[in-house]
């Protein structure tokens, strides 16, 4: 006698996933105008400030090879890297300080920030272990001039010189 | 008898979107979607109610923190969103009394960031954080519009 199969084995039907699909879809597209909503293409980024002590003291000098660097910015774009460096004479067994001066004029009354990070990158070789540095704006700069040159003098990521001070032109002397 | 030269294909097209159509369109949203989370940003930046107001872009990749709030444009200055003085108004002196007051009432704070318009000059930003210092904030932060986003 033939048992008959209590459960007989159904044909296999080809799942539909177009539903599924088409509500991921709409859950996209509904999640974008959200995002388009609430959302800005603007990112903000900050950077930080150092404007002197309070008590006026002088900082301790470097005891790198750079003892100190100055960004001098122009309202014509024109830009003015002044480092002040130690020297050693080796004959003379004598250390001197001597200053550097790196003029780069600026590009289409703007700043030539290649240029500038060129003798930026030139001083950070000679001393790697200097991280101050001192911009000095003409009254007359844009802010978008300033930031520029904070940017260089900071480098990517502020591997250069990442502690920048700003102080007036007008009424500073060349560091 | 006469041979039709194109016949239906073997399988009869199925009614309605195909699968195949669909799995591309996912895909492109899922980028879309990330492209965006990446690159855009849900804080608000402080604008003006009137006049034109665009930041510098900077390569910085430092993120905002809570910090009192100072916009410069050309046309006024606003401290945490309110006109404290017309930017031409500024006199001579270092210390912009109008800044100084609001920023003396901002008791307990140290941080503040400085959204200045891209064309605003130094003799403006100077006053600015001459004043800022004055007033006892000494976490002084410039904002910028970030090179990474749109």
């Amino acid at each position: 006698m033939k048992r008959r199969r209590l459960y007989s084995a159904a044909p296999a039907a080809e799942a539909d996933v177009r539903p599924t699909l088409l509500g991921v879809v709409t859950l996209l597209f509904l999640l974008l105008f959200f995002l388009l909503g609430t959302s800005s293409g603007q990112k903000l980024a900050v950077i930080g400030l150092h404007v002197g002590t309070a008590d006026g003291l002088a900082p301790l000098p470097h005891a790198g090879l750079v003892k100190s660097l100055g960004v001098e910015i122009a309202s014509t774009g024109a830009v003015t890297v002044r480092t002040v460096m130690q020297t050693t004479d080796i004959s003379a067994s004598a250390t001197s300080t001597e200053q550097r001066v790196q003029p780069i004029p600026g590009r289409n009354g703007a700043v030539d920030r290649p240029a500038l990070e060129a003798a930026l990158a030139a001083v950070q070789k000679a001393d790697p272990t200097q991280r101050k540095a001192t911009v000095l704006p003409d009254d007359a700069v844009p802010t978008s001039a300033l930031i520029s040159v904070m940017d260089a003098v900071r480098g990517p990521n502020g591997t250069r010189f990442p502690e920048v001070t700003l102080q007036d032109l007008a009424s500073a002397g060349a560091p | 008898m006469r041979r039709r030269l194109f016949t239906h294909a073997t399988s009869a097209p199925r009614d309605g979107l195909d699968v195949g159509a669909l799995a591309p369109m996912v895909d492109m949203m899922t980028l879309l979607l990330v492209f965006l989370l990446r690159t855009w940003s849900t804080e608000s930046a402080p604008v003006p109610p009137s006049g034109s107001f665009e930041l510098s872009t900077t390569t910085s990749t430092e993120s905002r923190q809570h910090a009192v709030t100072i916009l410069v444009s050309p046309e006024a200055i606003w401290v945490d969103g309110h006109r404290v003085i017309a930017t031409p108004r500024i006199g001579a002196d270092v210390l912009i009394r109008e800044v100084y007051d609001p920023l003396l009432a901002q008791r307990g704070e140290q941080r503040v960031e400085i959204h200045a318009d891209a064309t605003v000059p130094w003799a403006v930003l100077k006053r600015v954080i001459a004043t800022t210092e004055a007033a006892g904030l000494n976490e002084i932060a410039l904002v910028g519009a970030s090179a990474e986003g749109m």
